[in-house]
This record gives C-alpha cells, structure tokens and sequence, in this order.
C-alpha cells in the first residue's frame, strides 16, 4: 500500500468517533483522518472556510457521513456536496446507526455512493470499517483532485 | 280536465235517428209520409173538406224531417209539392201549375222549406246538447275514477287552493298525517299540519308561481303530535286564464331516511377524527421507532465495542470469572441489538405501503433457502419442495415470511440426525392460496399453540433455541396485511406444520 486516501470522517458522538478511529488503527489506516464534528463543520472543511481556511483545497478521498448530525444534518450536508460540480465527484459513503428505509431511499436519490449500517457488533463494526476504509482510501481509484499520500 | 284517449275511445257520437236508421228505410219513411198525407188529402177532397192538402204535405215534410232526417225531408217537399201541383192545384191532374196558382205554390214551398230549416236546427241543437252530456258524464265518471286512484297511491297527495285552504286530501295523507279528509278539507294547511319551510314561504310562493313548481323538505307534526319530515313536491294549478287557482302537494315521509342520514354523518365524522387520531399516532409511533433505529442502537454499540476493547486489553489480567462475565456483557449487548432490529422489522410492517405484485413462491423459497445456508451447511436436511405457485402480494413481506418460516423449520430440527423439511401447497377455500411448512423438528404443545403469533412469545428455553420471539408475530403480521390467515399444528417431539393462506387476487 503505497497511498492512502484521506477520510474525512462526520461524526457527532465521540464515542463512535473513538471507535472508528480505533477500528482505522487496527489497520493502520488512521493516519490520513480528518474529524468533523457536525454537519457544517464538515462543509466548513470542504469550502476551506472557517478554521480550515488554511488548509489545501484538494479533497477527500471519501467522505464518511452521519446522518444525525447537529445544525446541518447528513443528508443536507450529502445534497450540498452532491450539487456542487466541484465537489459531487467526491464518494460519500453514509454510516449511520439507522436501517430506516425512507433515511436509505433519500440518501440514494441524492446520489450517496455506499449506504452502511453500523453494525451493533464490535467485530462486526470493526470489519465494516476496514472494509470501507481499505476499499475507499486503498483500493477505489479517487477522482482528480484529492489527496494521496505516499505510506 | 282533459278527456284522456281512453276515455274518447270508448265514446262514439251516434247520430240519433229515432228507429229510422237505415237510407232506405229514411227515405221510405219520407215517401210514405207523402203518401199518406196524399192519401188522406183525397180521401178528405172527397167528403167535401177542401183545401186540407196543403197542411197535410206539410205535416208529411215535417214529419220526415223530424223522424228522417235533411235528405228524406227535401224528397217529402218534391214529392208534396208534386202531388200537390198534380192533385190539388189547378189545372188538376196535371203537374203544371196556373198563373194565379203560383203565389200559392211558392208560398207553400217556402213554408215546406222554413219548417224544415226549423226542424234540421232543432236537431242539430238537441244533438249537440246529446253530445255535451254525454261528455260531461265520461268526464264525471272520470274524475272519480282519478280520485279514487289517488287514493290508492302510499304518497300523500292533497290539494289547496291559494289561500293554502285544504280542498282535497288523499287516502294517503290520511295515513302520513292522520287526519281524516274531513278533518283537514276545508282547514288552512300550515296551521293544520304546523309546518316549518326550508326557507321563507315568500320564497316558495314566488318560485311556484315563477315556475310551477317548488321541491323541497319540510318539517310537519302529524295528529298524534309526532314530527315529521316530509319530502315535498308542489305543482301550481291554473285556470283557462292563467290564473293560479290551486295547489297540488305530493308528499313522501323521509323521517327515517333523514334520521338514517343523520347517523351516517355523524358515523362519518366520528369515523374523520378517529381517522386523524390514528394518523396522528402512526406519525408519532413512526417518529418512535425512527428514534429508535438512531439513538437506541448507539449506546448499545458503544458499550458493546468498549467491552470489546475491555476484553482485549485486559484479558490477561482477568481472571476466568471476569472474563465470563466480559463475555455475557458482549451476548447480552448483541441480543439487544438483534431484539430492537427485529422490533423495528415487525413495526415497519405495520407502517408500510403493501405493494401487491404476481410473486412466484418457488423464487421466493428459492431465496429463502440461501438465506438460511450458513445455519443449513454441514447438516443433513432432506427438503421435498413440491411444486409452487405464484402468489399475489408484495414481494419482499411475503419473502420476509418465507425466510422466517424456513429459517424457523431449519432451527428446530437442529437436533435431528435426519432433518426433513417439506415446503407445499394445498386446497384452502375458494380463491386463497394456502402454503404449509411442515418439518420434523421438536414441535410444540397444541396447548400453547395461541402463544405461538404473539410477540415476545416463546416456547423454547433460549439456551434450548436462540431467538427474539418476534419472528412469527412477523409471519402474522404480513399475512394479516395480505387478507390471509396464518395457522399451525404440532405435537412435541413429532414436528410442526405452518400454514398461510393469501387471495389469488
């Protein structure tokens, strides 16, 4: 593995974030991980704007997304980065707590490229994210545009 | 009143010839009259009584024209006033007539011709006078015909004149009101009958008159106190003249039907709020179970993947107890997890939209079947899937039911060397489908076989068989939703056999 994509990562409650950090760890993917906190924190990231006015403008290589998120929630957040050409190139994969169909429905007509269910089993959880993290950051060809980094 | 055509039919104006009918015989008639009369004329000549003739040929037309007729008088006055001129006038026994003779013979022809005149007049009056009477009784026994079928019909009918003074009233509204016609001819019909209009009575008066009739419901009180409401129909009667001379009412009791209407509203409004109400809960059991799909699912997550990390990171210092217990923390997370999925499963049935399809039940037991594989891989099951139709319904609640019906027949024949499992249909009632199950797993108790749909219910031990309890109150429900029925039979140790039954359309 010569380059590892980076992952922006939304995610309100810090104990999932920890989790998912630590399930990126186990596979030593972490190192490229961006956290966002809410949904326009993570817009906040992608437009530059705000405390990442400093940042390159290149973007993620995924985008994981919650979809209950304080003040933009994740599917706002999806339809902004989906209508915007510079960004709906972007792969947004939402990883959500809920199997809701109508949450499933609306983030596929908005354009979502993965839809995942947090399973409620650690190991489960654990091989969810490595999967996600290795195909999205590792194996998926990311559009122009985004950051790689050599390993 | 018009004479109707029946009526006319059955009148036929005979022309009235006092026995005299027949030409022949009327101009017989008119020839005998002349002779006679010539007769009589010469045989009074010869006893000496002159000048008798010409009053007698006038007798003889008279008489024709009275008895005979036009035609039979004209041949008496030719016939007279020939014999007349041959007999009895100068020069005699010739018809030619002296000078002097022909004011006289004039004189007696225009006498023939006024009394003849007088005498056609007379007919023609007495006829038609015949004629008028004749009409008048048709008309008569009409009238009390149409009068007595009016009071044959159920519906009130009751005339009155402008002043809505009661001038006929039918056998009908004798019935509908209970008073007698003598009661109420003759009486005022909104004081009689207490009458409460839809609207105004200037109003109604002013529709009647503008177009001859007015529809509408009125509110009565019938003799024996009793309200009413009656469905009424009004015609305006004129005269030759246009004048409005009367009132025809026709009347119908709809007190029941607005009664039933009534309720049918309020049936209706009630059945609104319920209707609300229970939109209002669904929209409010659905924001519950959203919910719970998002936040109740992640503190389980986060205790289960710190114990997770626990186990990991202390294992090494815990000691067989502590890790036991590391364990069950990690089993019980796991089976809350599954319980609030399978919860949310069986409430979203309830929710959701069926959308009914031809299915083909092979697929879908197809389907079911690799659903099933991890639990079925190295185990000895002999399944006999006989042939199946398609069913109609929605695809993925009917192979949701399927997958727990196999999954269910897979897991309780778990401890069968042997397993069989049998997927069939058989004959239901006219136009469903019935689909059995059957297996020869551990059974059930037939005493128990009502806890068997219920959620949370279960007849085996959890460590026996794993399970949420929530699997065939699934099954129930989608069948429910489908119009079917869902029942099973079995004896412990001998297997079970589901059944379900869905319409073929």
């Amino acid at each position: 593995m010569n380059e590892l994509g980076r992952i922006l990562i939304v995610e309100d409650d810090p104990k999932d974030v920890e989790l998912t950090l630590t399930a990126l760890e186990e596979y030593n993917l972490a190192n490229e991980v961006v956290v966002t906190r809410d949904g326009e924190e993570a817009l906040d990231y992608l437009y530059c704007r705000g405390n990442f006015k400093m940042r390159t403008s290149d973007n993620p290589a995924v985008l994981l997304l919650d979809l209950k998120l304080p003040k933009v929630d994740g599917l706002e957040v999806l339809q902004q980065i989906k209508s915007d050409e510079k960004m709906k190139m972007i792969p947004v994969v939402v990883l959500t707590s809920s199997r809701e169909e109508r949450d499933m429905v609306a983030s596929y007509k908005l354009g979502v490229n993965a839809y995942v269910v947090k399973p409620v089993d650690f190991h489960e959880f654990v091989n969810a994210i490595k999967e996600l993290g290795v195909f999205w950051a590792v194996i998926n060809e990311p559009p122009p545009g985004s950051v790689r980094k050599n390993n | 009143m018009r004479v109707s055509n029946a009526g006319k039919g059955m009148w036929k104006p005979e022309i009235p010839s006092r026995g005299v009918t027949s030409v022949i015989l009327r101009y017989g008639f008119a020839v005998l009259s002349v002779s006679i009369a010539l007769g009589t004329a010469l045989l009074l000549s010869r006893y000496n009584f002159p000048d008798v003739a010409d009053p007698l040929f006038l007798f003889a037309i008279a008489t024709s024209v009275w008895y005979a007729g036009r035609g039979p008088a004209i041949l008496a006055l030719v016939l007279g006033s020939l014999a007349n001129s041959y007999y009895f006038i100068e020069p005699i026994y010739s018809i030619a007539i002296t000078h002097s003779d022909i004011p006289h013979f004039v004189v007696f022809i225009l006498f023939a011709l006024l009394i003849t005149g007088f005498a056609a007049i007379r007919r023609r009056v007495e006829q038609g006078l015949r004629e008028a009477r004749d009409k008048l009784e048709i008309e008569a026994a009409e009238r009390t015909q149409q009068a007595s079928l009016l009071n044959l019909t159920h519906d009130a009918i009751f005339v009155r004149d402008m002043g809505f003074v009661i001038t006929y009233w039918n056998l009908g509204s004798q019935e509908l009101y209970g008073w007698t016609a003598e009661d109420a001819i003759g009486k005022q019909s909104h004081q009689l009958l207490q009458t409460v209009y839809p609207m105004p009575l200037d109003d109604i008066r002013a529709e009647l008159l503008r177009t001859g009739r007015w529809e509408g419901e009125v509110n009565r009180i019938k003799a024996d106190g009793t309200h009413v409401v009656v469905a009424s129909r009004w015609s305006l009667r004129r005269d030759e003249r246009q004048r409005p001379v009367a009132i025809l009412e026709t009347n119908n009791d709809i007190t029941e039907r607005k009664r039933t209407e009534e309720a049918i509203r309020k049936l209706n409004e009630d059945l609104e709020k319920r209707t609300a109400e229970l939109a209002s809960i669904n929209k409010e059991l659905e924001a519950f179970a959203y919910s719970i799909s998002h936040d109740l699912r992640a503190p389980l997550r986060h205790m289960a993947g710190y114990a997770e990390l626990l186990q990991k990171n202390a294992s090494s210092i815990l000691d067989e107890k502590s890790r036991r217990y590391m364990t069950m923390i990690l089993e019980s997370a796991k089976r809350m997890g599954d319980l609030i999925d399978d919860l949310l499963a069986f409430s979203r049935i309830g929710r959701a939209e069926t959308q009914k399809t031809v299915v083909s039940l092979e697929q879908l037991v197809k389907e079911a079947l690799s659903e099933v594989q991890q639990e079925t891989d190295g185990r000895k099951i002999d399944w006999r899937i006989g042939a199946l139709p398609n069913l109609y319904g929605d695809r993925s609640m009917l192979r949701l039911a399927l997958v727990n019906l196999v999954a269910n027949a897979v897991k309780f024949t778990r401890k069968r060397v042997q397993a069989e499992i049998e997927v069939g249909c058989t004959d239901g009632k006219e136009g469903e489908t019935v689909v059995f199950i059957r297996d020869n797993g551990v059974g059930f108790d037939m005493k128990y076989v009502n806890k068997l749909f219920g959620v949370f219910q279960r007849l085996h031990r959890t460590e026996e068989f794993e399970g949420t309890g929530i699997g065939l109150a699934t099954v129930q429900r989608i069948i429910n939703r489908h119009g079917g029925r869902i029942w099973a039979e079995g004896l412990v140790d001998k297997g079970a056999t589901f059944y379900f039954s869905v319409p073929k359309s």
